[in-house]
C-alpha cells in the first residue's frame, strides 16, 4: 500500500485519472475533457486535443452577484458544450488543478455523476512532453439538466459562524502561511480584496499545495493522511475548509472527501474575502 | 499534432518571493510562466522566438510586481487586531 499512487486507491478511481488514461481516451465519445485554469489565456495557448475551455471567472460564477455558476446557466454551458448527464468529465487545469477543483466541486453540486480530475493538471501532461492543440474543440450540442444543489457540500457563513462558537465543525484553512498569518491579505500577484488580515478563530493551517508532489499529483493516502491527521482534521467531525475565494479549498475539499473519503467536509466558498470584510467578525492573528 | 518542448522548470528568488520559473516550447515559440511557489498562483508570463529572451522577460515583470506586494508582519498574541 505504501508504494500505491494516489490514482491506484479504490477512493480515488472513480475521481482520479492518469495523462495515460486522458491520452488513451482521446478519442472517447462518452468522455469530455475540460480545461479550467487560473490563467484564462492558458487554454489557448494549447490544450489537450479535444479538450474544452471553461473560464472560472465568466462561465464558472454568476457574473452579477457574488455567487456559484446559477443552474441554469450550468445547464446552458453543458448543453453548449456537449455534455449530457451520462458523460464522464474529466476536467484539468493549471496551478495543479486550482480551478479545475473548483469546477469539480460545483459539478458535484450540482448533482453530476462522473466527474473527474487529470491527476497532476496541465502541468503535468505538458511536462510529460504530450501533444496540445491551439484551435477550440468542436461540440456537438447536447441536453443537460442539473439536480438542485447539494447544499451538504458548500458552507455558508452562518453555519460557519457557528462552527466557531460552537466548534461544530473543524476549520481547514488552505492559504498559506502569510496569509493564515495576516502577513499578506493575498498571494503575491494576485488582488488584495479584503479588509483584514488573519484567519478565522480555531481554524487548522494546512496550505493546500502540501497535498501535491512536486509534479503536480497528490501524494498518496499514507502521506495525506498523516497530513491532515496530524492537525487533527481525521473526518470523525464535519470540517469546512476555506481559503480566499474558495478555489484552493475546493482542492483541499476533493482531497477531504474523496481522496480520504472523510464523509461531511464542505467548502466555505465565502473564505477569506467574505470573512476578512465582515465588521465585527473574530479574527485571530497569528 | 505539435508536442511541447524542451520543458524546463527551476526555483528562484525574486524581489524576496520565492518563485518557480516554468518554461516549455511549443511550435517554435517559448512560453514563460513565473509564479508564486507558495500557494502557486500565476504571476506573469511571457511568450518569444528564444528561451534566454523569454525568462529574461518574464523574470524582469514578475520582479517588478513582486517588489510592490506589501507584506507586514502582524501583532502576535491577539485576537481581532485592526488591520494594517
Amino acid at each position: 500500500m505504501a508504494s500505491q499512487t494516489i490514482s491506484q486507491t479504490s477512493k480515488a478511481q472513480d475521481v482520479l485519472v492518469s495523462t495515460d488514461w486522458v491520452a488513451q481516451h482521446l478519442n472517447d465519445p462518452n468522455v469530455r475533457v475540460v480545461e479550467v485554469d487560473v490563467d484564462t489565456q492558458a487554454y489557448a495557448e494549447g490544450h489537450i486535443p479535444g479538450a474544452g475551455g471553461w473560464a472560472w471567472d465568466t462561465q464558472l460564477c454568476d457574473t452579477v452577484r457574488r455567487d456559484i455558476i446559477p443552474k441554469e446557466k450550468l445547464e446552458q454551458l453543458l448543453s453548449s458544450s456537449g455534455i449530457s448527464n451520462n458523460t464522464t468529465i474529466v476536467l484539468y487545469g493549471d496551478n495543479n488543478n486550482w480551478f479545475a477543483a473548483w469546477a469539480f466541486w460545483q459539478l458535484k453540486l450540482y448533482g453530476h455523476q462522473d466527474v473527474r480530475l487529470m491527476n497532476g493538471g496541465r502541468k503535468k501532461w505538458i511536462a510529460e512532453g504530450r501533444e496540445l492543440v491551439k484551435d477550440p474543440a468542436p461540440s456537438r450540442p447536447a441536453t443537460y439538466r442539473a439536480s438542485n444543489p447539494d447544499l451538504a457540500l458548500r458552507a455558508f457563513l452562518p453555519e460557519v459562524t457557528t462552527a466557531v462558537q460552537q466548534h461544530a465543525a473543524q476549520l481547514v484553512d488552505v492559504r498559506s502561511p502569510q496569509e493564515f498569518s495576516g502577513e499578506l491579505l493575498a498571494p503575491p500577484g494576485l488582488p488584495e480584496t479584503c479588509q483584514r488580515g488573519g484567519h478565522i478563530p480555531g481554524a487548522k493551517s494546512i496550505p493546500w499545495g502540501k497535498a501535491c508532489n512536486d509534479d503536480g499529483t497528490f501524494k498518496n493516502p499514507e502521506e495525506l493522511k498523516t497530513l491532515y491527521g496530524g492537525q487533527g482534521i481525521t473526518g470523525e467531525k464535519p470540517v469546512i475548509a476555506y481559503c480566499r475565494i474558495g478555489e484552493r479549498s475546493s482542492h483541499t475539499w476533493f482531497v477531504l472527501k474523496y481522496l480520504l473519503g472523510y464523509s461531511n467536509v464542505k467548502n466555505y466558498d465565502g473564505s477569506w474575502t467574505e470573512w476578512g470584510n465582515l465588521v465585527g467578525a473574530p479574527i485571530e492573528k497569528p | 499534432m505539435p508536442k511541447p518542448e524542451d520543458y524546463s522548470e527551476r526555483s528562484a528568488t525574486l524581489a524576496g518571493w520565492p518563485v518557480q520559473i516554468v518554461t516549455y516550447r511549443l511550435e517554435g515559440t517559448y512560453y514563460t510562466t513565473v509564479q508564486n511557489t507558495d500557494p502557486g498562483a500565476w504571476v506573469v508570463k511571457a511568450q518569444g522566438p528564444t528561451k534566454q529572451d523569454v525568462e529574461q522577460q518574464a523574470v524582469k515583470e514578475a520582479e517588478a510586481l513582486l517588489a510592490k506586494i506589501k507584506s507586514k508582519k502582524p501583532p502576535t498574541g491577539c485576537t481581532s487586531v485592526p488591520g494594517f
